[in-house]
């Protein structure tokens, strides 16, 4: 999947994740900063780039997240819910999508 | 919600009830309504105004949130909806000014620091890599030698004054490089600007033409230069910007001395070449000092030869005066864009 324009997903609020995708050139750029960072930053990490996976997305994309301590399968969805903005989907199956 | 809270965005210039509302919270919070905020971000709660945050062209400006919900969630809610609106407009970088002992309220809203003029203002982005990204890209451009030089031109329009600038500048240094001021509120445009400063330099050999960007004598870090009526008070008009420049830009080129020309008719220009001898080279510990040399501007017919000269001069329809002080491709253009239109 390829990342075309700005998205956003999510807000800043508690147990929520504001997760902002920009095209870049270059290789695939997660930034993180988060609230439960020394805890649970491995695990949001993970959850992204399984997210990452999934959605075929390795390069031209940096990927912001503000993480108020969302749980993973919010994480999952936020950054789904972004990528997918950010590569213009607009036929998206949302059902399909688990 | 439970908390009840309502987030409406409104435009002030429409809506003089909210206006009054608006105007009414912000006293109470010690801050002034600015007229020209065009979109304002508020929160209402059993119908009362309870917050709201201004959003104009990429700045979030007057942030208030009632005395009795402060510390409360509503401060990241009402950050996500300004991002919100900011983005449905095209403004993915969002800048905040605010006083340095708040700036940790938005520290946590997603914010991440500039620059700070101590006891007076702080500087903030919603993004952990932007000038981090401006400044690798700039870093491309770097030249390795003892003394790098750096002009920063609005060049509205490109005169002869310029011309001896940049000029003199070039022979002074290993390298120049000179940037194009890029917000687009000048009587002549981007693209005119550019392509005229690209022209007229193309024969100096030790010279790199950037682009402008939003981090250099922008609406976001010296709002007091297109608009010389508002701006922010005193000292920290310029700070901002030249701290920026010092903290930042000068390091990813290697810059090592600053030039400007004498000001002799605008009084912001005049103060910004001022305050730059201070932030520049006042010792400090956020970054090297960089030089700053003032040229003695160039004078035809005895008059220095500066920008707003030659906006005076055609506004006033005087295109034979003109021509002493700008050069050919300058001219052309005035001639083909501004002359029917006087």
């Amino acid at each position: 999947m390829q990342i075309i324009q700005e998205a956003l997903a999510g807000t800043l609020e508690s147990s929520d994740l504001f997760v902002r995708v920009s095209p870049s050139e270059g290789p695939l750029e997660l930034i993180l900063n988060s609230e439960v960072q020394h805890q649970f930053g491995d695990q949001i990490r993970k959850v992204a780039q399984e997210t990452f996976a999934k959605l075929g997305v390795s390069e031209g994309a940096t990927v912001i997240i503000e993480d108020k301590g969302a749980l993973d399968c919010v994480i999952e969805a936020r950054l789904e819910a972004a990528l997918l903005r950010a590569a213009g989907d607009k036929s998206v199956e949302w059902e399909t999508l688990s | 919600m439970s908390d009840g809270l309502e987030f409406l965005t409104v435009e002030p210039a429409s809506d003089p009830v909210a206006r009054r509302e608006i105007v009414d919270l912000l006293a109470s919070c010690g801050l002034d309504y600015e007229k020209q905020i065009e979109f304002f971000v508020t929160a209402r709660q059993e119908g009362r105004l309870v917050a709201c945050a201004g959003f104009e062209k990429g700045i979030i400006k007057d942030v208030a949130i009632c005395q009795t919900l402060r510390g409360s969630a509503i401060s990241l809610r009402l950050v996500s909806e300004v991002t919100y609106l900011a983005h449905s407009q095209g403004y993915q970088i969002l800048f905040v000014y605010t006083e340095p002992h708040n700036a940790d309220f938005f520290l946590g809203c997603g914010f991440y620091p500039l620059v700070e003029v101590p006891g007076q203002t702080a500087l903030l982005e919603n993004t952990p890599v932007g000038i981090k990204n401006y400044c690798a890209s700039l870093a491309h451009y770097k030249v390795e030698a003892d003394k790098i030089g750096c002009v920063v031109a609005n060049a509205n329009p490109f005169t002869l004054g310029h011309l001896y600038l940049i000029t003199e500048a070039a022979k002074s240094c290993d390298w120049l490089h000179l940037f194009i001021v890029k917000e687009d509120a000048s009587l002549f445009s981007y693209h005119d600007r550019f392509m005229l400063a690209k022209e007229m330099t193309k024969d100096i050999p030790n010279l790199t033409l950037h682009g402008g960007s939003k981090y250099m004598v922008s609406r976001a870090t010296f709002p007091a230069y297109f608009f010389k009526d508002k701006g922010m008070v005193g000292q920290c008009r310029t700070a901002v910007d030249l701290l920026l420049f010092r903290k930042y830009i000068a390091p990813a080129l290697g810059v090592t001395h600053r030039f400007v020309g004498t000001e002799p008719f605008c009084d912001t220009t005049r103060k910004y070449n001022n305050d730059m001898k201070f932030w520049l080279q006042e010792p400090s510990s956020i970054a090297h000092s960089i030089e700053v040399v003032e040229l003695e501007r160039t004078k035809r017919s005895g008059i220095a030869v500066s920008a707003s000269e030659v906006r005076r001069l055609l506004a006033g329809g005087n295109f034979e005066k003109i021509k002493e002080f700008v050069p050919k491709p300058t001219f052309d253009l005035i001639m083909n864009k501004y002359a029917t239109s006087v």
